[in-house]
Protein backbone atom coordinates (compact mmCIF):
# COMPACT_ATOMS: atom_id res chain seq x y z
CA UNK A 1 0.00 0.00 0.00
CA UNK A 2 1.30 3.43 -0.92
CA UNK A 3 1.27 5.59 2.21
CA UNK A 4 -0.91 8.67 2.10
CA UNK A 5 1.67 11.00 3.59
CA UNK A 6 -0.31 14.14 2.88
CA UNK A 7 -3.39 12.50 4.38
CA UNK A 8 -1.54 11.64 7.59
CA UNK A 9 -0.15 15.16 7.90
CA UNK A 10 -3.55 16.66 7.22
CA UNK A 11 -5.19 14.51 9.92
CA UNK A 12 -2.60 15.54 12.52
CA UNK A 13 -2.60 19.21 11.58
CA UNK A 14 -6.39 19.57 11.36
CA UNK A 15 -6.67 18.07 14.86
CA UNK A 16 -4.09 20.66 16.04
CA UNK A 17 -1.72 17.96 17.22
CA UNK A 18 1.66 19.48 18.14
CA UNK A 19 4.27 17.52 16.22
CA UNK A 20 7.51 17.96 14.30
CA UNK A 21 8.28 15.96 11.17
CA UNK A 22 11.66 14.21 11.30
CA UNK A 23 13.16 11.32 9.29
CA UNK A 24 12.83 10.68 5.57
CA UNK A 25 9.79 12.88 4.98
CA UNK A 26 11.63 15.81 6.59
CA UNK A 27 14.56 15.06 4.27
CA UNK A 28 12.18 15.01 1.31
CA UNK A 29 10.68 18.34 2.31
CA UNK A 30 14.16 19.84 2.40
CA UNK A 31 14.92 18.47 -1.06
CA UNK A 32 16.44 15.01 -0.52
CA UNK A 33 15.61 12.50 -3.22
CA UNK A 34 15.42 9.32 -1.18
CA UNK A 35 11.98 7.85 -0.85
CA UNK A 36 10.53 6.71 2.43
CA UNK A 37 7.58 4.56 3.32
CA UNK A 38 6.76 5.94 6.74
CA UNK A 39 6.16 9.22 8.46
CA UNK A 40 8.23 9.92 11.58
CA UNK A 41 7.02 12.63 13.93
CA UNK A 42 8.09 13.78 17.38
CA UNK A 43 4.90 14.60 19.32
CA UNK A 44 4.38 16.70 22.46
CA UNK A 45 3.75 14.52 25.52
CA UNK A 46 1.34 16.77 27.40
CA UNK A 47 -2.03 15.21 28.19
CA UNK A 48 -4.06 17.54 25.96
CA UNK A 49 -1.88 16.87 22.94
CA UNK A 50 -1.98 13.12 23.50
CA UNK A 51 -5.79 13.32 23.67
CA UNK A 52 -5.86 15.17 20.33
CA UNK A 53 -3.41 12.69 18.79
CA UNK A 54 -5.41 9.65 19.90
CA UNK A 55 -8.71 11.13 18.71
CA UNK A 56 -7.23 12.17 15.35
CA UNK A 57 -5.80 8.74 14.59
CA UNK A 58 -8.69 6.63 15.90
CA UNK A 59 -10.60 6.50 12.57
CA UNK A 60 -7.46 5.14 10.88
CA UNK A 61 -7.12 2.08 13.13
CA UNK A 62 -3.60 2.49 14.53
CA UNK A 63 -1.99 -0.83 15.41
CA UNK A 64 1.52 -1.94 16.31
CA UNK A 65 3.51 -2.49 13.13
CA UNK A 66 4.78 -6.03 12.71
CA UNK A 67 2.72 -7.38 15.61
CA UNK A 68 0.40 -10.33 15.03
CA UNK A 69 -3.28 -9.44 14.74
CA UNK A 70 -5.49 -9.83 17.77
CA UNK A 71 -3.12 -8.52 20.45
CA UNK A 72 -4.85 -6.66 23.28
CA UNK A 73 -3.49 -3.34 21.99
CA UNK A 74 -5.63 -0.26 22.24
CA UNK A 75 -4.30 3.03 21.02
CA UNK A 76 -5.74 5.26 23.70
CA UNK A 77 -4.50 8.01 26.00
CA UNK A 78 -3.43 5.57 28.71
CA UNK A 79 -1.35 3.53 26.26
CA UNK A 80 0.38 6.63 24.90
CA UNK A 81 0.99 8.07 28.39
CA UNK A 82 2.54 4.76 29.53
CA UNK A 83 4.66 4.36 26.41
CA UNK A 84 6.95 6.73 24.53
CA UNK A 85 7.75 5.70 20.97
CA UNK A 86 5.27 3.76 18.82
CA UNK A 87 5.77 2.25 15.38
CA UNK A 88 2.28 2.01 13.96
CA UNK A 89 0.37 0.96 10.91
CA UNK A 90 -2.69 3.01 10.05
CA UNK A 91 -5.05 2.83 7.09
CA UNK A 92 -3.25 5.95 5.81
CA UNK A 93 0.19 4.33 6.06
CA UNK A 94 3.02 3.65 8.48
CA UNK A 95 3.48 6.21 11.21
CA UNK A 96 6.26 6.39 13.80
CA UNK A 97 5.26 8.44 16.82
CA UNK A 98 8.31 9.48 18.80
CA UNK A 99 8.04 10.90 22.30
CA UNK A 100 11.79 11.41 22.19
CA UNK A 101 14.38 11.14 19.47
CA UNK A 102 18.08 10.32 19.87
CA UNK A 103 20.12 13.50 19.64
CA UNK A 104 17.04 15.73 19.73
CA UNK A 105 15.16 14.84 22.89
CA UNK A 106 11.52 15.71 23.39
CA UNK A 107 9.18 17.87 21.30
CA UNK A 108 9.97 20.89 23.48
CA UNK A 109 13.72 20.36 23.10
CA UNK A 110 13.40 19.95 19.35
CA UNK A 111 11.05 22.89 18.84
CA UNK A 112 13.80 25.55 18.52
CA UNK A 113 15.12 23.50 15.60
CA UNK A 114 11.82 23.31 13.73
CA UNK A 115 10.48 25.48 10.95
CA UNK A 116 6.97 25.91 9.59
CA UNK A 117 5.84 24.74 6.19
CA UNK A 118 2.47 25.06 4.51
CA UNK A 119 1.47 21.87 2.74
CA UNK A 120 -1.80 21.65 0.82
CA UNK A 121 -3.17 24.58 2.82
CA UNK A 122 -2.34 23.27 6.28
CA UNK A 123 0.52 24.24 8.54
CA UNK A 124 3.07 21.73 9.76
CA UNK A 125 6.42 21.83 11.52
CA UNK A 126 9.51 20.18 10.12
CA UNK A 127 12.91 19.84 11.73
CA UNK A 128 15.58 22.05 10.14
CA UNK A 129 18.03 20.45 7.74
CA UNK A 130 21.13 20.90 9.99
CA UNK A 131 19.25 19.40 12.94
CA UNK A 132 17.98 16.51 10.81
CA UNK A 133 21.60 15.77 9.92
CA UNK A 134 22.57 15.97 13.60
CA UNK A 135 19.74 13.54 14.51
CA UNK A 136 20.79 11.03 11.88
CA UNK A 137 24.41 11.31 12.99
CA UNK A 138 23.39 10.80 16.62
CA UNK A 139 21.39 7.68 15.70
CA UNK A 140 24.70 6.19 14.52
CA UNK A 141 23.15 3.65 12.17
CA UNK A 142 25.38 2.32 9.41
CA UNK A 143 22.48 2.39 6.92
CA UNK A 144 22.14 6.15 7.40
CA UNK A 145 25.61 6.97 6.11
CA UNK A 146 24.54 7.19 2.46
CA UNK A 147 21.45 9.19 3.37
CA UNK A 148 23.66 11.50 5.45
CA UNK A 149 25.95 12.07 2.46
CA UNK A 150 22.95 13.24 0.45
CA UNK A 151 21.62 15.45 3.26
CA UNK A 152 25.01 17.07 3.83
CA UNK A 153 25.47 17.65 0.11
CA UNK A 154 21.99 19.19 0.11
CA UNK A 155 22.97 21.51 2.96
CA UNK A 156 26.12 22.54 1.09
CA UNK A 157 24.17 23.24 -2.09
CA UNK A 158 21.47 25.15 -0.21
CA UNK A 159 23.71 27.35 1.92
CA UNK A 160 26.62 27.68 -0.43
CA UNK A 161 25.52 26.81 -3.96
CA UNK A 162 28.04 25.64 -6.51
CA UNK A 163 28.65 28.62 -8.79
CA UNK B 1 38.77 22.70 -2.99
CA UNK B 2 36.34 21.89 -0.20
CA UNK B 3 37.01 24.99 1.90
CA UNK B 4 33.47 26.36 1.57
CA UNK B 5 32.02 23.03 2.65
CA UNK B 6 34.45 22.76 5.56
CA UNK B 7 33.37 26.16 6.86
CA UNK B 8 29.76 25.08 6.54
CA UNK B 9 30.46 22.01 8.67
CA UNK B 10 32.03 24.24 11.31
CA UNK B 11 29.00 26.53 11.30
CA UNK B 12 26.69 23.61 12.07
CA UNK B 13 29.19 21.77 14.30
CA UNK B 14 29.30 18.77 12.01
CA UNK B 15 32.71 17.13 12.30
CA UNK B 16 33.94 15.53 9.09
CA UNK B 17 33.09 11.87 8.85
CA UNK B 18 35.33 10.08 6.33
CA UNK B 19 32.66 7.51 5.43
CA UNK B 20 30.06 10.19 4.75
CA UNK B 21 32.61 12.17 2.75
CA UNK B 22 33.34 9.04 0.72
CA UNK B 23 29.66 8.53 -0.12
CA UNK B 24 29.26 12.23 -0.86
CA UNK B 25 31.42 11.92 -3.98
CA UNK B 26 28.65 9.91 -5.62
CA UNK B 27 25.73 12.18 -4.75
CA UNK B 28 24.07 13.57 -7.88
CA UNK B 29 24.04 17.25 -7.02
CA UNK B 30 22.32 18.25 -10.26
CA UNK B 31 19.11 16.59 -9.01
CA UNK B 32 19.49 18.20 -5.59
CA UNK B 33 19.85 21.64 -7.19
CA UNK B 34 16.67 21.06 -9.18
CA UNK B 35 14.85 20.03 -6.01
CA UNK B 36 16.08 23.09 -4.14
CA UNK B 37 14.21 25.27 -6.63
CA UNK B 38 10.89 23.79 -5.44
CA UNK B 39 8.82 24.67 -2.37
CA UNK B 40 8.52 22.12 0.48
CA UNK B 41 4.97 21.37 -0.71
CA UNK B 42 6.13 20.75 -4.29
CA UNK B 43 8.90 18.47 -3.01
CA UNK B 44 6.47 16.49 -0.90
CA UNK B 45 3.99 16.20 -3.77
CA UNK B 46 6.79 15.00 -6.04
CA UNK B 47 7.82 12.41 -3.45
CA UNK B 48 4.22 11.18 -3.11
CA UNK B 49 3.76 11.03 -6.90
CA UNK B 50 7.00 9.09 -7.24
CA UNK B 51 5.91 6.60 -4.58
CA UNK B 52 2.55 6.15 -6.35
CA UNK B 53 4.35 5.53 -9.64
CA UNK B 54 6.56 2.94 -7.99
CA UNK B 55 3.50 1.21 -6.55
CA UNK B 56 1.86 1.15 -10.01
CA UNK B 57 5.00 -0.39 -11.48
CA UNK B 58 5.13 -3.01 -8.71
CA UNK B 59 1.48 -3.93 -9.27
CA UNK B 60 1.89 -4.16 -13.04
CA UNK B 61 4.95 -6.37 -12.58
CA UNK B 62 3.22 -8.81 -10.22
CA UNK B 63 0.09 -8.87 -12.45
CA UNK B 64 2.00 -10.36 -15.40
Amino acid sequence: MTPDLLGLLRVLSEAEVRYIIVGGVAGGMHGALRTTLDLDVVYARDRANIARLVAALAPYHPYLRGAPPGLPFTFDETTVMRGLNFTLTTTLGALDLLGEVTGGGSFEQLQPFAESAVVSGFQCSVVTLPKLIALKRAAGRAKDREALAELEALLEERDNPTP
Amino acid sequence: MYTRHMSLRREYELPADPVIEWYKKDVDRTLLREHLKLTPQERLEKLVAFMRSLETLRISRTAR
